[in-house]
């Protein structure tokens, strides 16, 4: 197998496309952005930006309502993942092989996704009011509803649970195109070797699976790290800052304060954290195929 | 390929979209939030009246559209008038982005019931246009259910409380008295006017310092917690929309109620008063008064057809046609409950007369955070986590710091 | 796997499936009852109407058709467009040996680590500085290249075996041959998932289109849904719910449509006999 190192001229053209994109779209806003957070900028008054070297940062790492705003993201982060992961991975094995009716089950699963995240999010809002559905359901049980998100500790984990409804769907479709790279003579060699089903997933499923697993896990990762619209919309950091996240606290530094260096600051530690944990899932979850 | 066509084309576009001057006439570029089918006609009647003059209508959208200005601010890339919420209003004045407009709106300042809304420093940066108050919403029919007097709203503290009581008992998922939650920018609104009436302030008259710490402020905070115990505590919408399915006794909420209830409760029997005042003689019936303001950036490119724009809105008769078809805001300019309109719908002219009575927030630069800092104490004690003075003390003191800590002078 | 009867669900799947539905009946009754009302409690049932008042409003709304329109092309074109690079990047850094490729994936992966908010002012400028604001180039460019597709296929190929590609290296044929040939078919079903990603994506952005156009001619449908049914102070909930279920449609189809590349089971070299 002949692997040349140096560039080869398909390998550049192929690379095209990414090389430009980065270029126009990508260095600039990373650049300008990262050097904004050595800066106190408001986008209202540009031309008076004063360089303040680490300062942001400082300031950042000092303010107690960045903390709350990190343990909460890493709370979301840590609470969603194993169960959307995991919910992901059931439904996407339960609807891969063909059965009358499987395409709609696969949309419907995957309905959650379809619509707006804002529009989600309101009527969640409304299912989670006091006098609402889901509390309505909870009596209809026998027991007595929590006041959901009005309430500094079961606010978050309304936000979650309503967060893992949502992204199953998504992720069971990654999960379900992943399951079909695996070759059926595996299985079939398998089979003829008298393997029961559940040795064939543990041996054969999960191993080939491996690189969708970790795209799951890393894209997951840096969206729930990003979480914004639903606090925004359901709960606005509250009650008691017991919402607030990372995101949804910057925004409110860039947008409200028009601190855009400040807010900067923030993102690139953001952007540090989930650099690191990527890297930690890749080591964890080894960045090669299986076929070694 | 296709891209690079896609590129010529869209230069094309965006150099044939150069040239302010569209056949001869002055063109005026306009971002505000209004509908386009309210504020339509009050444009068609602008250009007419000045028919050399073309308007470009944008309408923002309340969910980012200041993040949108914000970015355009950041460009450069402005429009020549713009509509700002009274919250974001100071911090664009103050950082110096907007026109000076004191000398030139002068006149029509001293017609406005809100001039101050559009000044920092002594300076006006904007036009009132359309402004807005919160008074007291009322169920007639849980008020009867509770065997209260349904002739007139609560006009005291003792009688809100007591009326909120009694309707709580009620039962069956109903709630007396609807208290905010801590909603940034809005809890501020539904506790302050208490505050306000009981003769609390804010700042210092120089507004170098708090003066948040008062036993007004504490009576007022208590006063607070009692209502929010005798009801419910939730979300403004929630809250309204609680109202609305005829299960909350009383809120202090907005003149967008007027647009939503004939809609969504047609049948719903409540009643508008003025937010009740402290027991006795002293205290009055105040309120929050906020609003929206015409502004023009300084990078616009045409600054003298804005403001020509900007008279003709915050006029009487252009603002009353904006405000009978809006219904949630009321002009700016005085004497307006004359007209036909406030005289037939005697609930909205209760809105009115509380903006008589309204208090507008201080136009100082650090504000947002003074009033957080407001927010949340007063959340602390709605969730039992402070007495109502220890969350008057703390709040004045971040109030205060943040008071001494602020450089006053505009960039 | 499990032994699945070939001829109905799995009955587990039934209950679960009507659990996560319930929030989208809750939308669509809310989007037939009269008036503007936010009410998802058991009372709203009871006093359950029937209107289509809310739907017929909004296709008769002017513009609307227009910002349907709008939708549809740029989606399009964003699609079209992810799904051609994620594959063409995608591949090369999953199966091209060269210098800095290490660097350049995690270089892929960073873009999608920086939140948009912070983004958005820069990315702003540049389209300004280039005098692309509010033209279509604002909506497709950007977004033309897209890195989760990127990883996405990236990750895909990792997990296909290359002996196909290296039985017509040895016979002969040339890199892009091979790509196009060999690659892209096996491609199908990662190809599948960016299309439907793209799409829906791009169908729901809000934030963005916002900020990048001012005309009513280029507005897209998010937008103009927020414009007609969010107000300062209230929600217009018959109108949303009703917007929201009519674009929900055209992404539910794209999905039907894609996830038909997404079979069960290739048989990659079996075909050969």
């Amino acid at each position: 197998m002949s692997r040349r190192r140096r560039f080869e001229a398909s390998t550049l053209f192929l690379l095209s496309p990414w090389i430009v994109s980065l270029l126009l779209f990508g260095l600039y806003p990373f650049g300008f952005s990262f050097a904004l957070s050595f800066y106190d900028y408001s986008p209202l008054n540009p031309q008076s930006a004063k360089f303040l070297g680490l300062a942001n940062y400082a300031e950042a790492l000092r303010d107690p309502l960045f903390w709350t705003a990190l343990k909460n993201t890493l709370i979301f982060v840590f609470g969603t993942i194993p169960f959307t992961t995991l919910l992901a991975l059931g439904l996407a094995l339960a609807l891969q092989k063909r059965f009358r009716g499987r395409d709609f089950f696969r949309a419907g699963f995957f309905l959650p996704t379809v619509v707006s995240i804002v529009v989600i999010s309101l009527v969640w809002k409304g299912l989670y009011a006091p006098e609402g559905f889901l509390s309505s359901l909870v009596r209809a049980l026998g027991g007595t509803p929590p006041r959901w998100l009005l309430e500094p500790h079961t606010a978050l984990a309304s936000i979650m649970a309503m967060d893992v409804w949502a992204a199953s769907g998504y992720y069971m479709v990654i999960f379900l195109a992943g399951l079909q790279a695996i070759p059926e003579e595996l299985y079939e060699s398998a089979s003829l070797e008298g393997a029961t089903p559940w040795q064939k997933f543990v041996h054969i499923t999960l191993p080939m699976l491996r690189p969708t697993f970790l795209f799951v896990l890393v894209v997951n990762s840096v969206r729930s790290l990003q979480v914004f619209t639903e606090v925004f919309v359901m709960t606005g950091g509250g009650p008691l800052h017991s919402t607030l996240t990372s995101v949804f606290y910057l925004y409110e530094q860039a947008f409200y304060k028009f601190r855009l260096g400040y807010a900067s600051s923030i993102a690139y530690l953001l952007f540090a954290l989930t650099l690191g944990l990527a890297f930690l899932q890749v080591r964890w979850l080894k960045l090669e195929s299986p076929r070694t | 390929m296709r891209i690079r066509a896609l590129l010529t084309f869209a230069l094309l576009l965006a150099l044939a979209g150069c040239g302010k001057k569209a056949g001869g006439k002055e063109l005026v570029v306009f971002w505000q939030f209004f509908p386009a089918e309210q504020i339509g006609p009050v444009l068609d009647e602008f250009r007419k009246q000045n028919p050399g003059v073309d308007v470009q209508m944008e309408q923002l959208t309340w969910q980012s559209g200041l993040e949108k200005i914000t970015a355009a601010t950041a460009a450069g890339n402005v429009p020549d008038l713009c509509e700002l919420g009274s919250t974001w209003f100071p911090r664009f004045a103050a950082q110096g982005a907007l026109v000076d407009w004191t000398d030139s709106t002068a006149a029509m300042a001293q017609q406005m019931v809100l001039a101050d809304m559009a000044r920092v420093n002594g300076r006006s940066y904007g036009l009132p246009w359309a402004v807005g108050t919160r008074a007291l919403f009322w169920n007639k029919a849980l008020f009867a259910r509770a065997g209260l007097d349904t002739t007139r709203g609560p006009e005291n503290w003792d009688e809100l409380l007591a009326a909120a009581r009694k309707v709580n008992k009620l039962g069956g998922g109903i709630a007396g008295y609807g208290a905010n939650a801590g909603e940034r920018y809005v809890l501020f609104k539904k506790f302050m006017p208490y505050a306000w009436g009981n003769g609390g302030q804010l700042l210092t008259d120089d507004g170098k310092a708090s003066a948040f710490d008062s036993p007004e402020n504490v009576q007022a905070l208590e006063f607070y917690l009692a209502l929010a115990k005798a009801g419910r505590v939730d979300r403004q919408d929630q809250l309204d929309e609680a109202f609305m399915q005829g299960k909350l006794g009383a809120q202090i909420s907005g003149a967008w109620l007027f647009r939503k209830i004939p809609k969504q409760a047609p049948d719903l029997a409540y009643g508008v008063a003025l937010v009740p005042h402290p027991v006795g003689d002293r205290g009055t019936h105040a309120s929050f008064a906020g609003g929206e303001i015409l502004c023009s950036f300084k990078a616009s490119k045409n600054p003298s057809g804005a403001l020509k724009l900007a008279r003709f809105l915050a006029s009487r008769d252009a603002a009353l046609m904006l405000a009978r078809a809006n219904q949630s805001v009321q002009p700016a300019v005085r004497g307006v409950e004359s007209d036909a309109y406030y005289q037939q719908r005697p609930m909205e002219r209760v809105l009115l007369d509380q903006l008589a009575l309204a208090v507008p927030t201080p136009n100082h630069p650090a504000w947002l955070d003074m009033e957080a800092a407001i927010e949340d104490e007063v959340e602390k004690a709605l969730y039992g986590k402070e007495s109502a003075a220890q969350a008057v003390k703390a709040a004045s003191a971040r109030i205060d710091a943040l008071a001494k800590n602020t450089d006053l002078s505009a960039k | 796997m499990s032994a699945v009867r070939r001829a109905g669900a799995p009955l587990f799947l039934v209950p679960v499936l009507l659990t996560m539905l319930v929030p989208f009946a809750w939308m669509l009754f809310l989007s037939v009852q009269p008036g503007a009302g936010g009410d998802l409690t058991l009372a709203a049932l009871a006093r359950a109407r029937f209107t289509l008042e809310h739907y017929a409003a909004l296709l008769q709304a002017s513009g609307f058709p227009r910002y349907l329109v709008n939708s549809l092309v740029v989606a399009a074109v964003v699609v079209g467009g992810n799904v051609l690079t994620g594959a063409m990047v995608g591949y090369a850094l999953a199966r091209k040996s060269f210098f800095g490729r290490g660097a350049l994936t995690w270089g892929v992966i960073a873009t999608l680590m920086l939140p948009k908010q912070v983004l958005m002012i820069p990315l702003y400028l540049v389209l300004a500085r280039l005098h692309l604001l509010d033209t279509y180039a604002a909506l497709i460019l950007p977004f033309f290249v897209d890195a989760f597709s990127i990883f996405l296929v990236r990750q895909y190929v990792t997990q296909l075996p290359a002996e196909l590609e290296d039985a017509a290296r040895v016979d002969g044929a040339g890199e892009l041959r091979i790509f196009v040939t060999i690659v892209l078919p096996l491609l199908r079903p990662a190809l599948a998932v960016v299309a439907i990603n793209s799409f829906l994506l791009n169908w729901n952005s809000f934030l963005f289109p916002l900020i990048f156009t001012n005309s009513d001619r280029l507005r897209t449908l998010p937008v103009g849904l927020a414009l007609f049914a969010q107000g300062e102070h209230a929600v217009d909930w018959g109108l949303l719910m009703a917007g929201s279920t009519i674009s929900a449609l055209p992404v539910l189809l794209a999905f039907l449509v894609f996830q038909r590349h997404i079979i069960e089971g290739i048989t990659a070299g079996a075909e050969k006999g």
